[in-house]
């Protein structure tokens, strides 16, 4: 049953940091700065395969104002690889980037850095650093780097091939056997940028024992700790992160380290001054972006609708160097392409290339907006053949409540509700009332298309060596307030504030007095990365976990004070009463006072000493993993008109619905819903990122290139339908959201393109080009 | 926007001082308008020798003043001035300016200079496109002696205008055509956020009996190294009486005329299909106003 | 080279030395510690950097120092009075149109002006008005909403 009685969560309580933001956001990491501060810069390769002969710095060296330059030969030559939600020592990922290198695998990649005390010197110094390379043959088109006689782009990769996983369940050729049906097809993403607003940014401090402390953008403390410290050859406790109050948007991207904070940490170490680097927008572009794959996706299907057997290959760039490929390409075929729908037989088969492109980061969705995009056209094309409803067909095949969870079958579909999604989101958009395809007149033509994603994740749990846990740390104050500490980082979402919802909510306060607290990795609990969907889930659980431990402790006192049993007490807007005596009531603060108080207390016969056992602060702390992988489901409707004479396509509606477990601040799940759609229609639409063909570099490096929707692009109407389903694992019944709102929404689009105009584009984005090709227009 | 070479910015208060500034630093020194694109110029490489940058706003060259033989406008007027323009609300002959005025975001058009759009020699940019159909007419002064020339005059090819070292321009006309005269103007864009991919504007006049006038046709947004005219498109309109597979011919003959580029916003093939579509709907949008 | 220049900003004049080509935003930000205008893009591109000059919208990373000078400048420090939001301010906190908070202020900077010129903006003419300013986290959704419900009241 869901709680109904809830007071804080599922409110649409205002977000405590918006107050700061509106008035400048003093809190985001590009105003930090320090005294003395020094300015880095990097020195960027222009050629995408080279090897550097020789660096002659002695130029630059002399510019006046120019501190420390750093090339290749300064910087610990320790093989690390930037994802951060895996040790940086563990067995699963391959450790193949440096921090500074002599061999260049990307155009852009850094060779020599710079500290200076203006921005402006340090851009200057740059230019006087003398670099001979020689340029090596460079492969961008991952098909041509397996090729026998390509380009070798790391020693002993044969074909470039990183890694070639593959999964098989059942006897998927006898599965095909029994298809009466069999549909084909090939599917391909583009390379896209998650956009984040505020640029990369950090300020390292070094001190003179040799104790760096850094402030950054990045989305994990802990694991630019870790890495940091990994990096640089230096235990763990010889570097601090510090928390910022709220980072400038992630969307994945800010979960890997980039080539700054180390940088910075060693030119800091050099100069012993603070050094600061940011990103210019270039900079940002080229750090990281989504993994372009190629799917090929065979399917049998039976004449009362089920699957026979499903089989998948994937090629995947994952660029200069593994970063995610290795990894994303898993979440891809499990989450992303296999599991949502039930077929006896089923085979995956994954490529993971090397090529001279950027690298590849997290994004959003990670590998499943590639994987849906295959799925859901597929099974739009198979419906559309064969004549089956879309809705009733993906309820044939995909798992219902109760089942065993298909990635891990100790786990069971506690909570699963996308039937719902489906039957309310249909009802919303009026699907019954469809036009038949291509059965729209005039120029302009509208369709409506819907996609499904039958099952995600809350935490990304059950991998190999990923990180999980997470923990808290809640005191209570003498005014009868609490400070929650996370190592959590809002990277804009609104995580803190869903956070300290949960945190009142156990604790029996008021969302006003609950206030997050910032922290850094010397007195914070462990926390996994902000990525995966996972934070109110997986963080929302141990701040839960940790408030109902200050709670315990707050009405141990409680029960002292007012000579009561614990068991009878209760907490409710900060009052602690007698269960059946209301009469009988203490205010938290006044319980939080007493246990704070002297030993000696002033009471109506004069001074006496206290009878407290429990002295000292109130609180509660946590360090829990995730108990399972709750998994949301997800349906999205939109309705798209198509200017047949332009190719032209502009989203009207969109009807999202999502089985979220429990909503806990509607305004920040809608924001949630709002934002990938925005998205959505730039993956499906127009967003791509675009090289020179012959040297690699990144044309589409500002936003005058780059071109993602603006407010114009954006359909008025965007309604979101939100399923509690009840997650019994969940902080009071809560799964998770962030990610689908991006898988779905491409599928969704190309589909009611097709229904608009008849014709199927298999490859995003959808350009108007494509379109027109379609239509035998160009 | 780092200007690597930059030595002086010259803040002129008068021609006298323009001329000054010019004749230190030659064709290095760039006059600034508005400065909106002064990004696009230097990311394509075009300001690395900048040595001097002369700032016009004190010159006074702002301003416009409508009469009954058409519209004068100062070259320092930004266009969210130039949409207070009343006679824009109200005069058929001026609609293609207005649609053009409709599309740059805000904050362009609280900066962006008539006379910095046009000098720019952008062929991607919007309200040439809409000038040279209206048969603008330029001032330009310099050193030497005041010049009127014709748009099409002033554009020199790429990013690349006729003016002399120190010249600029100062006043753009646009003369009423006689008869019953409406224009309009079309930008195809990814997003609204965004240079054109191929952008048209049309004034047409046409007498009660439904022939044609007097006709001009333009297009930008890539469609060559600058705006240009279709003279073909023209030539089947004038002095015929207007049908829609007129309309739809004369569209089609745009392509005889352009020579579109291929990059990263569209292929050569689309921005020439597009061409003619949106001249139809330009030509289209035009005709409804007259009515 | 540095010149000597003076700027008037939310009514306080400030004499700065700055570098022929420094923005409007680089003096704001790293001169003046005026942080409200944010560096997104440095290229015109994502209205993360909108102040006013002289009551108009600008893209202060486009406009050098030293055009701004004899200019009225308002950044997002500069709205709101006694302790008090500017009522954009407030009804972007309670429209829920605040996510990371990056284009906020150059949004609201934006917003303000669209009302200025339009108290009763429709729908069409709010888009477009935002249309020189990105935003990655809110699909612009309660961002529109938030300026409808400021021109209501």
């Amino acid at each position: 049953m869901l709680m109904t009685n809830l007071n804080v969560v599922g409110k649409r309580v205002l977000r405590q940091d918006a107050y700061e933001k509106v008035v400048g956001g003093k809190g985001f990491p590009v105003n930090f700065s320090l005294p003395g501060m020094l300015h880095g810069k990097m020195l960027r390769s222009p050629y995408p395969h080279a090897r550097i002969l020789r660096i002659d710095t002695s130029r630059a060296e002399q510019l006046p104002g120019v501190k420390a330059v750093m090339t290749p030969k300064d910087v610990p030559q320790i093989p690390f690889n930037p994802i951060f939600f895996m040790p940086a020592g563990s067995m699963g990922i391959h450790r193949d980037m440096l921090i500074l290198s002599d061999t260049v695998r990307f155009a852009g990649q850094p060779v020599a850095a710079v500290a200076a005390t203006t921005v402006a010197i340090a851009e200057q110094a740059l230019q006087l650093i003398d670099v001979e390379y020689e340029e090596l043959l460079a492969v961008f088109d991952p098909e041509e780097a397996m090729k026998e006689g390509a380009p070798e782009i790391h020693v002993g990769v044969k074909n470039n091939i990183r890694d070639t996983p593959s999964f098989s369940a059942g006897d998927v050729e006898a599965g095909f056997k029994d298809a009466d049906y069999i549909f084909e097809g090939t599917y391909e993403t583009q390379r896209v940028h998650t956009c984040y607003m505020e640029p990369r940014v950090c300020v390292s401090d070094t001190d003179s024992n040799g104790h760096i402390t850094i402030y950054s953008s990045i989305g994990h403390l802990f694991g630019l700790r870790e890495r940091m410290a990994y990096v640089l050859g230096l235990p763990v406790s010889k570097v601090t992160a510090v928390q910022a109050p709220y980072v400038g948007g992630s969307f994945g991207s800010k979960i890997d380290f980039a080539y700054i904070e180390a940088l910075s940490a060693l030119l800091s170490a050099k100069t012993r001054k603070p050094v600061r680097f940011e990103h210019t927008r270039y900079e940002d572009f080229i750090c990281n972006a989504r993994h372009p794959m190629k799917v090929h996706l065979k399917t049998g299907i039976k004449k009362d609708g089920t699957f026979t057997a499903r089989y998948a290959s994937t090629l995947c760039d994952t660029s200069a160097y593994s970063t995610h490929g290795p990894e994303v390409i898993l979440v891809h075929a499990y989450f992303g392409l296999m599991l949502g729908y039930r077929s006896p037989h089923m085979k995956w088969e994954g490529t993971v290339v090397f090529t001279n492109n950027m690298p590849g980061g997290a994004f959003r969705g990670y590998g499943a907006p590639q994987a849906a995009f295959a799925v859901e056209s597929q099974i739009d094309e198979i419906c559309d053949k064969l004549g089956f409803d879309p809705i009733e067909f993906r309820l044939k095949n995909t798992p219902r409540q109760g089942d065993p969870h298909p990635f891990n079958p100790e786990w069971k579909l506690n909570s699963y509700a996308l039937d719902e999604c489906l039957n309310k989101g249909a009802e919303r958009m009026g699907w019954s009332q469809r036009a038949k395809t291509g059965s729209a007149s005039g120029a302009k033509k509208r369709g409506i298309g819907m996609a499904a994603h039958p099952l995600w994740v809350s935490g990304c749990v059950g991998f190999p060596d990923i990180y999980e846990h997470s923990g808290a740390i809640i005191r209570l104050n003498v005014d009868g307030t609490a400070y929650l500490s996370s190592a959590t980082m809002d990277i804009g979402s609104g995580q803190n504030t869903t956070l300290c919802q949960i945190a009142a909510e156990e604790l029996g306060l008021a969302f006003d007095s609950v206030r997050m607290a910032p922290g850094n990795t010397d007195n914070l609990p462990f926390d996994a990365p902000t990525h995966a969907s996972r934070v109110t889930y997986s963080s929302g659980n141990a701040v839960k976990v940790a408030a109902a431990d200050a709670k315990k402790n707050l009405l141990e006192v409680a029960a002292t004070v007012m000579e009561a049993n614990v068991a009878d007490l209760e907490v409710r807007d900060g009052m602690i009463t007698v269960k059946g005596s209301p009469a009988q009531a203490m205010s938290v603060a006044d319980v939080v006072k007493r246990a704070e108080s002297p030993f000696m207390v002033i009471g109506a016969q004069g001074p006496a000493p206290t009878t407290l056992k429990e002295k000292g602060t109130i609180m509660g702390i946590s360090s829990v993993a995730p108990p399972a992988n709750a998994s949301p489901a997800v349906a999205e409707f939109v309705e798209v008109e198509v200017d047949t004479e332009t190719g032209q396509v502009k989203v009207l509606r969109a009807v999202y619905a999502h089985d979220l477990g429990r909503v806990v601040n509607p305004a920040a799940a809608e924001g949630q819903v709002e934002g990938g759609l925005q998205q959505g229609i730039g993956f499906a639409l127009m967003e791509k990122m675009l090289f020179d063909p012959e040297t690699g570099a990144c044309l589409t490096s500002d936003f005058l290139d780059y071109k993602m929707p603006t407010a114009v692009e954006m359909p008025s109407k965007i309604e979101c339908i939100f399923i509690e389903s009840n997650e019994p694992t969940g902080p009071f019944g809560a799964k998770s959201l962030a990610e689908a709102c991006l898988i779905v929404p491409a599928p969704a689009i190309a589909n009611a393109i097709y229904n608009a105009i008849g014709v199927r584009i298999r490859s995003l984005p959808i350009t108007p080009e494509k379109i027109l090709a379609a239509l035998g227009k160009l | 926007m780092a200007l690597v070479k930059l030595k002086e910015f010259c803040i002129p208060e008068s021609p006298g001082q323009v001329s000054a500034c010019a004749a230190k630093y030659g064709d290095n020194a760039l006059i600034l308008g508005g400065g909106s694109f002064i990004h696009g110029l230097e990311a394509r490489g075009l300001l690395s020798e900048v040595e001097a940058l002369i700032d016009i706003r004190k010159l006074g060259l702002a301003g416009m003043a409508a009469t009954g033989e058409g519209v004068r406008i100062g070259a320092m007027t930004t266009f969210a001035e130039l949409e207070k323009l009343p006679e824009l609300a109200s005069a058929a002959w001026l609609g293609a300016l207005k649609d053009a005025l409709t599309y740059p975001p805000m904050q362009i058009k609280n900066v962006a200079t008539v006379g910095g759009c046009i000098a720019a020699s952008c062929p991607f940019f919007d309200i040439p496109t809409a000038f040279l159909a209206l048969d603008a007419k330029l001032t330009v002064s310099g050193a030497g002696a005041k010049r009127e020339i014709g748009l099409a005059e002033l554009f020199a090819g790429l990013f690349e205008n006729s003016l002399e070292p120190g010249e600029l321009i100062t006043e753009v006309r646009l003369a009423k055509p006689a008869g019953r005269a409406a224009s309009a103007f079309i930008k195809l864009e990814g997003t609204a956020n965004d240079l054109a991919i191929v952008n048209a504007a049309v004034r047409i006049s046409v007498d009660a009996a439904g022939v044609c006038q007097e006709v001009r046709i333009a297009l930008g947004g890539g469609v060559g190294d600058s705006v240009v005219r279709s003279a073909s498109a023209e030539k089947l309109l004038l002095g015929q009486k207007l049908s829609a597979d007129l309309i739809q011919h004369a569209a089609e003959a745009v392509g005889q005329d352009i020579s579109p580029m291929e990059d990263h916003r569209a292929t050569a093939a689309y921005r020439l299909a597009m061409a003619k579509v949106i001249t139809r709907r330009a030509l289209n949008q035009a005709l409804s106003r007259l009515n | 080279m540095k010149q000597l220049i003076s700027l008037e900003v939310n009514g306080d004049t400030h004499e700065i030395a700055v570098e022929a080509d420094a923005t409007l935003l680089s003096v704001l930000r790293d001169n003046l510690g005026l942080i409200g205008a944010k560096r997104g893009c440095d290229s015109g591109g994502c209205g993360c950097c909108t102040v006013h000059v002289d009551g108009k919208a600008v893209y202060s990373c486009m406009m050098y120092a030293l055009s701004a000078q004899g200019q009225e400048i308002v950044t997002i420090e500069g709205l709101g009075t006694e302790g008090k939001l500017d009522p954009v301010q407030d009804t972007f906190v309670k429209e829920g149109a605040v996510q990371c908070g990056y284009c906020t202020c150059g949004m609201i900077m934006t917003a303000k002006q669209l009302l200025h010129d339009d108290p009763h903006p429709d729908e069409h003419a709010i888009r477009h008005g935002i249309a020189g300013n990105l935003c990655r986290c809110t699909g612009y959704h309660k961002i529109v909403e938030a300026i409808k419900t400021a021109a209501d009241n």
